[in-house]
């Protein structure tokens, strides 16, 4: 906002000064002579006091002074007897006296009223420039994003930014003047009175507020409040700047409903695993009791009759003991298989190639009589639990081994491939009977087996279980195979500990 | 040959019972054995009460408990008989279908001197059976007080 000031008078300089003193007192004798010769009379005396204000006025305390001593010779020398000298008498003096006290008078008046005169100049320009800087901050404060405002201390708004504006809707004309808390209806965590407890002794307070735009719509903000306080240390007004968090704290209540939801559900998740559970252990114990007792009697009924029975009899007999042994292997890896999916995995630092050296160990003992090139490349360690990848790695050597047992030859290699950055991939090359790429999906299926028991014996849970670990360490497992070519199969690992 | 401990046998399951007796007589151990056929009966018998008020003084050599018991269950039996100052010395041998953690852990916390998981494979059950009649019943000094065949 720009105002036009009035301008004031460029001092005079000395010459002009004395000039106007001159001048002045030059009109007061020249006007006085006039007036006499039409025979007015005693006009000379406020004539030259008359030029001695006006040399005050204008010129100053020294040109007063001239005036008055100029006023003095001119009303001696024209208008006191005798004429045209500079002749004084006794009897005139207290005239003259008078005369000079009155036009000091005047003259120290005059000079006050110049002194007062620039004072109040000096305390107009001060006033203005800090005006200037006010609304030069004013301004800068208009271009911050956020919202400001000031309220004095009986909450009236005294400013209102544009931040303000845009986030409530009100201008900063329909805004100031009003009471904030009733013109935003604002709500508080707390009490206002502990609010102001707090404003008052720290000089801030911050905290989350419901506001109510222009518009009646809502909206939560971060709130800070700044306390300042005038000269005297009284608190004189509080800045105000708040944030919208409103889709923050939407956000935030999103949040909070999925996680009470992922509560439910694994709540209901962990209820469905001890069933699971409970169903497992009377698998154990209840399935296993009826097939002991089967293997048992027939044991019995085989040894009381072996004399009795012709061959095809016995035979019947071998078969119902040989189903029975079946199904306890397969009771009991079905519950292996569970308790893989049910157990806590411990998972430290693992040497896979130390795990591979156990896993051969292990299977090197049904080799015997077997030609085996065994090729184990590198293997880096990785982040696993160590009995599980140490089963998984057993599970397909053995498969190796098993479908290689009709080469004369067999080959089977172990190795690492490198390509991935965040997983390990093993895989296990072998180069035996191979299987129909066709029914690579239903590899990995529980109980599921592409070859004939009296092939290939197996109850068809390895590669499930191998799958099932793989997925415990953020992995998986896959295969590749071409018939009587021989397999490869896959698993990989993840590298970061936290899955 | 020493003498025979008496054995108290508690299965429900009346063909284990047949299986197990049949393998303890296949030995020669079966003249000292009795059944009781749930926790309750067990109980009973040791503290000779209800049909077995008339029975001879004295605790038996050793007790083979199932687990998977009706009315009192064989964890129950267990704890009963080692909180008992009479009872706490008859040695208690598990013997059960359950490959069960917790059942064995449960069991050795309770204070069991044994737990034996009845194979599937009937060689193996006679195997176990068969030794642990004869550990129990002729190799084991029993504690005093238990009863023996003459």
């Amino acid at each position: 906002m720009v105002r036009c000031k009035p301008q004031s008078p460029k001092p005079l300089s000395r010459i002009q000064r004395y000039g106007l003193a001159v001048l002045s007192v030059s009109v007061a004798l020249g006007g006085a002579l006039v007036l006499e010769r039409f025979h007015f009379r005693d006009v000379e005396v406020p004539l030259f006091l008359f030029a001695v204000a006006v040399a005050a006025w204008y010129g100053g305390t020294e040109d007063a002074v001239l005036a008055l001593i100029l006023s003095c010779i001119s009303f001696d020398y024209f208008f006191v007897e005798p004429l045209h000298t500079l002749d004084i008498s006794l009897s005139d003096l207290p005239y003259y006296i008078v005369f000079a006290s009155f036009a000091s008078l005047v003259t120290w008046f005059s000079a006050l009223r110049r002194r007062v005169e620039g004072e109040l100049r000096q305390a107009r320009d001060d006033l203005e420039i800090e005006v200037a800087e006010r609304t030069q901050q004013a301004n800068l404060l208009n271009l911050t994003h956020d919202t400001i405002f000031v309220r004095d201390m009986s909450d009236v708004i005294t400013y209102w930014n544009r931040g303000a504006q845009e986030l409530y809707g009100w201008t900063a004309e329909e805004a100031i003047g009003k009471r904030a808390h009733e013109l935003l209806q604002s709500v508080f965590p707390a009490s206002i009175e502990e609010i102001h407890a707090e404003l008052l002794h720290s000089g801030r307070w911050d905290g989350e507020l419901k506001k109510t735009r222009a518009d009646g719509t809502r909206v939560v903000v971060a709130s800070r409040w700044s306390l300042r306080r005038d000269e005297l240390g009284r608190p004189a007004a509080i800045l105000e700047t708040n944030n919208d968090i409103t889709e923050r704290k939407r956000r935030e209540q999103e949040i909070r409903i999925l996680n009470e939801e992922l509560r439910k559900r694994t709540a209901e998740l962990e209820a469905i695993n001890k069933e699971l559970e409970a169903f497992a252990y009377s698998v154990s114990h209840d399935l296993r009791a009826p097939l002991r007792h089967m293997a048992g009697f027939t044991e019995l009924l085989k040894k009381n009759t072996a004399s009795l029975l012709n061959e095809r009899s016995q035979r019947y007999v071998m078969m119902i003991l040989e189903s029975a042994q079946r199904m306890g292997n397969l009771i009991d890896d079905l519950l292996a298989f569970s308790r893989i999916g049910r157990a806590e995995t411990h998972k430290t630092m693992v040497s896979l190639e130390q795990l591979v050296e156990e896993a051969l160990t292990e299977v090197r003992q049904d080799t015997e009589g077997r030609h085996i090139d065994w090729r184990v490349g590198g293997l880096p360690a990785c982040y696993g639990d160590r009995s599980m990848l140490r089963l998984a790695l057993v599970n397909l050597i053995s498969n190796a081994v098993k479908f290689t047992r009709t080469r004369s030859q067999a080959e089977i290699e172990i190795g690492c491939m490198n390509q991935q950055q965040d997983q390990v991939v093993v895989f296990i090359r072998d180069n035996g009977v191979g299987f129909d790429m066709k029914y690579v999906s239903k590899l990995f299926g529980v109980f599921q087996r592409l070859h004939p028991p009296e092939a290939f014996e197996g109850t068809g849970i390895g590669l499930a279980t191998v799958q099932r670990i793989a997925q415990r360490h953020g992995g998986k497992a896959w295969a590749e195979g071409l018939v009587g070519k021989g397999a490869t199969f896959y698993f990989s690992l993840s590298k970061s500990p936290g899955v | 040959m020493s003498a025979l401990g008496r054995i108290l046998l508690v299965e429900d399951d009346p063909k284990d019972v047949e299986l197990t007796i049949t393998t303890l007589e296949e030995y020669n151990l079966a003249n000292e054995v009795v059944v009781t056929r749930d926790g309750e009966e067990a109980l009973d018998y040791l503290y000779r009460r209800g049909t077995f008020t008339t029975r001879s003084n004295g605790n038996p050599a050793v007790l083979l408990l199932d687990l998977k018991l009706p009315k009192v269950d064989g964890l129950e039996v267990l704890q009963q008989i080692k909180s008992d100052e009479k009872l706490r010395m008859i040695p208690v041998v598990v013997l059960t279908s359950s490959h069960e953690e917790r059942d064995m852990v449960a069991s050795y916390r309770l204070g069991v001197n044994a737990y034996v998981v009845k194979p599937v494979d009937f060689y193996e059950f006679v195997n176990a059976i068969r030794e642990l009649g004869v550990f129990w019943a002729i190799i084991n000094e029993p504690p005093p007080g238990s009863i023996k065949a003459k």
